[in-house]
């Protein structure tokens, strides 16, 4: 079975992961912008990682044979820094243009500050402009609020809840975003947000329609195969496999497909030009065909 | 009757894109020829959604016309897109070097890898070129291979631009990398004692560590070889696979030296192949990536 991983912070994982995340049917990832567990101290931070997100970890993505995506945004915790929030504003529209950012996210709440409604705000009228869709990170802390403010937010600026994707939702919020027509994301990382035995009750409980699931893995202790492992716990427990396909793969691309740069065929079929330019050499794998994943003859020995 | 590059793309443009797209870049055209930043930002980025990714369908004739109309250019391997943003850039208003070369350094700091591909490829036709010969050499230190061979590769700049050092390390380094050296414009022309060197250190780098040695070092080391490095020639020429024995005999005959003639003696048949023009660095390019 393929998966998407619609929401993975792959810049700070390994190669080994890379490996196992090929090997374990995932054909495409998107990469939200987000903090770095530090906060960065000037816009030359941002506009490097940005960089990197539409540029290196595409092409390093593309070596395990996995396609890389990203959102492009200003978090909510560094969003507090208000002279530096400023300057990244001014930087945002030099990269919603480019070719593989399928959304502005992720935005949102932290401590629901003033300063984070501001820069909430002022993206959701940059992703107005722009026609893309926008990717929301609920909090950890006052989920609820902040999950449903965000809402209320969102409604205000007149974006249609088909547009956005609400993640990190849980038990208690996921009826509510349900309801109100919104994508509803639902991140498996261990110990903090869900279990993915508690995922597979709730999408027994509320079907498959607009229920999205993704890993969020990062420089935490966080699982990249998350989405995998929930897809293959769906199956076991009993969830028909149409809906196993509709949560793990076909969702994520019919909600971030809406910016147009999120394609099915990108990773099946890729156009002659992102072949020769995406891939290191001749030897790896082109798209359609199944991932390599080196096997090493002896793991003592470093070739 | 011959054509400025401006001419040239446009016409290629036109027998490919839709009428929206050509529509769409006419305007952004005007736009950025104002000198409205801005629009040349956000078409830069938007070019492949509006005029897709096709390659373009270029003929012989259009190549000798890309030829005719600047020296070195090779846009074989151009995609629709590709044309369109080179298209945009021209557009820019140039009076002012040190403003258009700080633009095009905005959008080199900020380009996925695409972007990157295109703007080294461009700036052979760009305004004010001379002033990038730094950022060539900042491209060449890349680790996506495409976008050191969109530097290195059917581009006249590294040639004209780069200076002795880092023209060795680029062509090290494409060494290095597994990519071909046959596309490096000007490769035979701007060989030296320093590059042979170092290549011929590489060479022997790479069979201390039982690696196989990449068959075209031989084209660039050979006109510079020492004793040293005629002795790998020769064993080569002796045991080596067939391509590397055919790289080998092209390099020694190039460097028409009476050393080399003897160890040519040592396989005359191959050796007769190579003189007589029927073994080719292109070919041998081509068969070894």
């Amino acid at each position: 079975m393929k998966f998407i991983d619609p929401h993975i912070h792959v810049t700070s994982r390994t190669t080994d992961d890379y490996e196992a995340m090929a090997k374990a049917g995932v054909a495409a990832i998107i990469e939200p912008a987000f903090w770095l567990g530090q906060p960065r101290t000037n816009v030359g931070s941002f506009q490097d990682y940005f960089s990197s997100l539409v540029g290196f970890e595409k092409f390093r993505a593309a070596q395990f044979g996995i396609r890389h995506y990203c959102t492009i945004g200003l978090n909510s915790k560094e969003a507090n820094n208000e002279a530096l929030a400023e300057q990244v504003m001014e930087i945002m529209p030099l990269f919603l243009a480019k070719e593989n950012v399928v959304a502005v996210g992720e935005i949102g709440f932290d401590d629901m500050t003033a300063l984070e409604e501001k820069y909430l705000r002022l993206q959701l009228e940059m992703a107005k402009e722009v026609d893309l869709p926008v990717l929301i990170h609920t909090p950890h802390r006052n989920k609820k609020q902040g999950t449903y403010r965000s809402m209320d937010i969102i409604e205000e600026h007149e974006i249609p809840p088909h547009l956005v994707v609400i993640d990190h939702n849980n038990e208690e919020t996921c009826e509510e975003v349900l309801r109100r027509g919104y994508w509803a994301a639902f991140t498996i990382y261990p110990k903090t947000k869900m279990g993915n035995e508690r995922m597979v009750e709730i999408v027994k409980k509320y079907g498959p329609e607009r229920i999205i699931v993704d890993s969020s893995a990062d420089w935490g202790v966080s699982d990249p195969l998350a989405v995998p492992k929930t897809g293959n716990l769906m199956l076991e427990r009993g969830v028909p496999e149409e809906h196993v396909e509709l949560t793990c793969y076909k969702n994520a691309l019919a909600a971030y497909g809406q910016s147009g740069q999120f394609e099915e065929s990108d990773w099946l079929n890729p156009e002659p030009i992102d072949q020769r330019t995406l891939f290191e050499g001749n030897s790896v794998l082109r798209g359609g065909q199944a991932p390599r994943v080196d096997k090493q003859e002896d793991d003592r020995i470093i070739q | 009757m011959s054509y400025t590059p401006v001419q040239l793309l446009e016409n290629w443009i036109l027998r490919q894109a839709s009428d929206a797209g050509q529509a769409w870049l006419d305007t952004q055209r005007e736009a950025v020829a104002t000198g409205d930043l801005k629009s040349l930002y956000m078409a830069f980025g938007f070019a492949p959604r509006k005029v897709g990714k096709a390659d373009l369908q270029l003929t012989e004739r259009d190549l000798n016309d890309a030829a005719e109309a600047r020296p070195g250019w090779m846009p074989h391997a151009w995609t629709i897109d590709q044309a369109a943003r080179v298209l945009l850039l021209m557009s820019l208003p140039a009076d002012d070097d040190a403003a258009f070369f700080a633009t095009l350094e905005k959008l080199f700091q900020t380009a996925e890898i695409r972007e990157q591909i295109c703007l080294y490829q461009a700036l052979q036709l760009l305004p004010h070129q001379e002033l990038f010969d730094d950022r060539l050499s900042e491209g060449t230190r890349t680790n996506v291979k495409s976008i050191f061979e969109s530097i290195a590769h059917n581009n006249p700049l590294p040639m004209e631009l780069m200076s002795e050092p880092t023209w060795n390390q680029m062509v090290l380094k494409a060494l290095f990398i597994g990519t071909a050296l046959d596309p490096i414009e000007g490769l035979d022309r701007r060989v030296n004692p320093e590059l042979a060197r170092m290549l011929i250190d590489f060479a022997h780098e790479r069979r201390a560590a039982k690696r196989p040695i990449p068959v075209e070092l031989w084209r660039v080391a050979a006109p510079f070889a020492d004793e040293i490095a005629l002795e790998d020639m020769k064993a080569l020429y002796a045991l080596g696979e067939k391509l590397e024995q055919s790289a080998i005999a092209l390099a020694l005959v190039s460097t028409a030296s009476d050393e080399a003639d003897v160890i040519l003696k040592s396989n005359p048949e191959i050796a007769k192949r190579a003189e007589n023009g029927e073994i080719t660095w292109h070919d041998i390019a081509r068969q070894a990536y």
